[in-house]
């Protein structure tokens, strides 16, 4: 929260008037501290628009605003009094949950938008028995309420039940094929229990429903560079170059094409132009590494002395420091060469 | 201290406690590093934290572990144990993921430890360390008897985190994962780690 201390002028004094207006009235020389809540509503839209979770800067914005300011906000309080809501319970303040809460109760009484939020907070609370029967009465009463149906998946995955979770979440999608939350969330599920083919078929739906976002791409190609073997691989580098070409800042991208690059280019399997190709990119991702770490005044000694050996002999990790005993990285029983 | 003991110091508890509270939501995990020589007991005395996201995807952690790997060796230090606390507060115990790591660095490692952080134990007034410790016995991964698992001066070392959180240090923690989305930050943490260092010392009363 900013208090912008303005110091007034001889005669003018900035002032936010009955109408909610930022104005000049001129009166003698005063020091005036100003609460400037169009730039805390702003911010807390900004937030809520771009589905931020930074939970306490919302608590502490949307707590001031909500105590303070309230008859100021208009129509915007209530949506206000979720957000904040929602982030009350992610910072385990009941209190301020309750209170939002109660205040969307008295002017909503029959929603089920408001019948969510305290689902949610029993959820917080760990009573998910109690959850469930709440979000079960809004599926009687509304079978499409599909955050409902999300919330249950969500107690499913906070209980560790992830197998009943993906099965549920699967269903899910075979009816709201285009939710991309719920893509995004089964394929880390998948991801979480090392069936990388489902993950890698979730992001695939992503990838061609966003084809401009750099992170799916990315994320694509690490999934596919975990599986392993050449083809694989193959994939994994070109989709690690295209995330650099929506973001040629993206660093995890970067690094990405250099390991699949040389760990095809080190294969005994490919041809000579296809290991030539491969030595190639790998150099060109290194240079790019090397500039960036420059522009930032950074040594990117470190770096680089570890990307030569990731890839060296045949073994993606080995310790300078134990030579010729080589530890090789096996993720999921793949061997990276 | 003899064979199988395994003291942990303020500086790697610190770091690993702040990683996981960095991240609540998230899975984490870290390198339990030690500058002793080999042999005998194993002194944890920092800890590189790595990841908080997609612990079992393999390129950004065979990426950190050659990284962290090749700055060992600059700095007489070796890699002896990998830390993990998990997303859902309430399973403590160990996931293919960190054991398969963990496996890894007990090849170059006969002393190894595998430490999980229990969430649930991870609120403020609680007496006992929020960890679980394994070894490697008879080809698995067996539960350490907590009497060799030294943790000196645990109450200097609780006092020291809660320093740190209410002088807002702990948000100076950086693992790999932020350092990709922001070069600039220092994985090493020698920021964090002089704060630590400062407040152990005995200057400040904490021995």
């Amino acid at each position: 929260m900013r208090k912008i201390n303005i110091e007034s002028t001889l005669y003018s004094q900035l002032i936010i008037d009955d109408e909610n207006k930022l104005v000049i009235k001129f009166q003698p020389k005063t020091n005036v501290f100003l609460y400037c809540i169009s730039e805390m509503r702003d911010k807390l839209r900004k937030w809520r628009e771009e589905n931020y979770r930074n939970s306490e800067q919302i608590v502490d914005v949307g707590e001031e605003l909500i105590n303070e300011h309230a008859s100021k906000l208009g129509d915007d309080i209530w949506i206000i009094y979720e957000q904040v809501m929602i982030a009350a319970l992610d910072c385990s303040r009941d209190d301020l949950a309750w209170s939002c809460l109660q205040e969307l109760k008295r002017q909503f009484p029959d929603s089920h938008r408001v019948k969510r939020l305290a689902g949610m907070r029993l959820e917080a609370l760990e009573r998910y028995e109690d959850a469930n029967k709440l979000y079960d009465s809004i599926l009687q009463d509304d079978p499409t309420n599909t955050a409902a149906r999300k919330r249950k998946i969500s107690i499913l995955r906070a209980q560790g039940k992830s197998s009943e979770a993906i099965r549920e979440l699967n269903e899910y999608l075979e009816q709201f094929v285009g939710d991309q939350e719920a893509w995004h969330e089964l394929s880390e599920l998948y991801i979480n229990e090392h069936d990388y083919a489902k993950a890698a078929f979730c992001l695939e739906e992503l990838m061609m429903t966003n084809p401009h976002n750099h992170l799916y791409c990315e994320q694509y190609a690490e999934v596919k560079y975990t599986q392993g073997g050449l083809e694989n691989l193959e994939l994994a580098r070109k989709y690690f170059a295209q995330a650099l070409k929506l973001n040629n800042r993206n660093m995890r991208a970067l690094f990405g094409l250099y390991m699949s690059a040389s760990h095809i280019a080190a294969s005994p399997k490919v041809s000579a132009k296809v290991k030539k190709d491969n030595v190639k990119y790998a150099a060109w991702a290194t240079s790019q590494i090397s500039r960036a770490y420059q522009l930032q005044h950074l040594p990117a000694g470190v770096m680089l002395t570890s990307l030569a050996l990731s890839i060296s002999s045949k073994t993606p990790y080995t310790t300078a420091a134990s030579a010729g005993v080589a530890v090789v990285i096996e993720i999921h029983g793949r061997r990276q060469t | 201290m003899s064979m199988g003991e395994v003291e942990l110091s303020c500086l790697a508890y610190a770091k690993m406690y702040l990683h996981a509270s960095q991240f609540p939501r998230c899975s984490v995990n870290g390198l339990l590093l030690s500058s002793s020589a080999a042999g005998g007991a194993v002194c944890i005395t920092d800890c590189v934290p790595l990841l908080h996201t997609h612990l079992s995807l393999a390129p950004i952690t065979q990426l950190a572990l050659t990284q962290v790997d090749v700055w060992c060796s600059q700095t007489q230090q070796r890699i002896v144990g990998y830390y993990q606390a998990n997303a859902c507060a309430s399973d403590s115990s160990p996931t293919p993921c960190a054991l398969k790591i963990a496996e890894k660095i007990f090849e170059q490692c006969n002393n190894a430890v595998l430490l999980m952080i229990d969430g649930e134990k991870m609120f403020p007034g609680c007496r006992v360390p929020p960890i679980v410790m394994y070894e490697r016995k008879d080809a698995r991964w067996a539960l350490k008897d907590k009497h060799t698992i030294m943790l000196r001066q645990w109450e200097e070392t609780c006092s020291i985190v809660n320093q740190l959180f209410s002088s807002g240090d702990q948000a100076l923690l950086v693992d790999f994962d932020s350092h990709l989305d922001d070069i600039t930050k220092d994985w090493t943490n020698q920021k964090l780690n002089a704060k630590i260092m400062e407040l152990v010392s005995p200057a400040n009363g904490n021995v």
